[in-house]
């Protein structure tokens, strides 16, 4: 039994020293020693194609808009099952926060941390970012709100529908962008080729649908992790409990 | 990027990924995770994938250490992990 459990540790080190030395390897090869592949292709023809400056985003949307759209119903899923588990729960009592200078800073951060959100979900196809990242930043506004102000502030005043309606919506548009691709005789989620205007390149409105569908997966993924977290805290007011203390 | 500064993230990396695995405190484990991820993001922006570093640095700093920390608080705890008993 012991034996049988140092092998299993040393078949793990081996493996950790062998993904160890694979990471290594990115630091020592030279980015310049010419690309090939598709990758390639992807780099010449990102601009002309599709009008975006951001090569991941054009190929998340675009050339593998397809792949996403599974992605997202990936997470629909995974939230949908999270909230079937914990549908029966009983709410616990809510707790009152943090203290008052917490809760006042964080009201002045607050609109920042959802102005870089959205920075992120509308410039998605001019620099790093996008729709999954923008809406992890608005779903982490939320936990926040769980932690400062107690888990009873945010779930009085947006309610599980708004979120769920919110993700759905979400998951409908990316459908129906790819279906006008579908109306006008291209395939399903064609961008440019279905008459998207591709725009000049590095501009706000670029890149066709590109910037639609951020917005999509931004507001699923940012309701969809959302209702995740407070699925799983499911606090919600407990009828009982003293009002909490004016702030 | 110098190479001695890439040593020290990756060894720290290290450090902290044994840190999150054999730690007999959860919460412990659960914030050495968060700073792996940190780490992991850093690492990201330095081979030169800012998209991945963005959802990294999120994800796993964020949102997978309150989750863990909701489901944390939310169980219960039966002494201690009975996986761990031949080790001692």
């Amino acid at each position: 039994m012991r034996v049988h459990r140092n092998l299993q540790r040393l078949g793990a080190l081996g493996l950790s020293l062998a993904l160890g030395w694979w990471l290594w390897q990115g630091v020592t090869i030279s980015p310049f020693q010419g690309i090939t592949g598709p990758a390639a292709r992807y780099i010449h023809g990102t601009a002309r194609d599709t009008g975006a400056a951001n090569v991941v985003a054009a190929i998340l949307f675009d050339y593998r808009g397809f792949d996403t759209l599974g992605e997202a119903s990936v997470i629909y899923t995974t939230v949908c099952g999270v909230a079937l588990l914990f549908a029966k729960r009983r709410y616990r009592r809510s707790s009152h926060g943090l203290s008052f200078i917490v809760k006042r800073g964080m009201a002045l951060l607050v609109p920042f941390i959802l102005l870089y959100a959205s920075s992120i979900i509308v410039m998605g196809h001019l620099s790093p970012g996008g729709g999954f990242q923008g809406g992890a930043v608005m779903a982490t506004v939320t936990v926040l709100f769980c932690v400062i102000y107690g888990s009873s502030f945010e779930a009085a005043r947006v309610s599980p529908k708004v979120k769920e309606t919110i993700e759905s919506s979400g998951a409908l548009l990316f459908t129906a962008i790819g279906l006008i691709g579908l109306v006008t005789g291209g395939a399903f989620l064609t961008n440019s080729a279905a008459g998207f205007p591709r725009g000049m390149m590095g501009h706000l409105v670029s890149g066709g649908t590109i910037p639609l569908l951020n917005i999509a997966v931004g507001m699923k993924v940012g309701a969809g992790l959302s209702t995740l977290f407070y699925s799983m805290v499911k606090i919600l007011e407990d009828p009982t409990e003293s009002s909490p203390p004016e702030v | 990027m110098s190479t001695a500064f890439f040593t020290f993230l990756a060894a720290f990396l290290v450090v902290t990924a044994l840190t999150a695995s054999e730690a007999q405190d959860m919460l412990s484990a659960v914030i050495a995770l968060s700073v792996f991820g940190v780490l992991m993001a850093i690492i990201f922006v330095i081979l030169q994938a800012p998209d991945v570093a963005l959802t990294q640095a999120i994800i796993n700093s964020g949102l997978v250490t309150s989750l863990f920390l909701v489901a944390y608080s939310q169980t219960q705890k039966r002494g201690d992990d009975p996986d761990r008993e031949d080790d001692r």
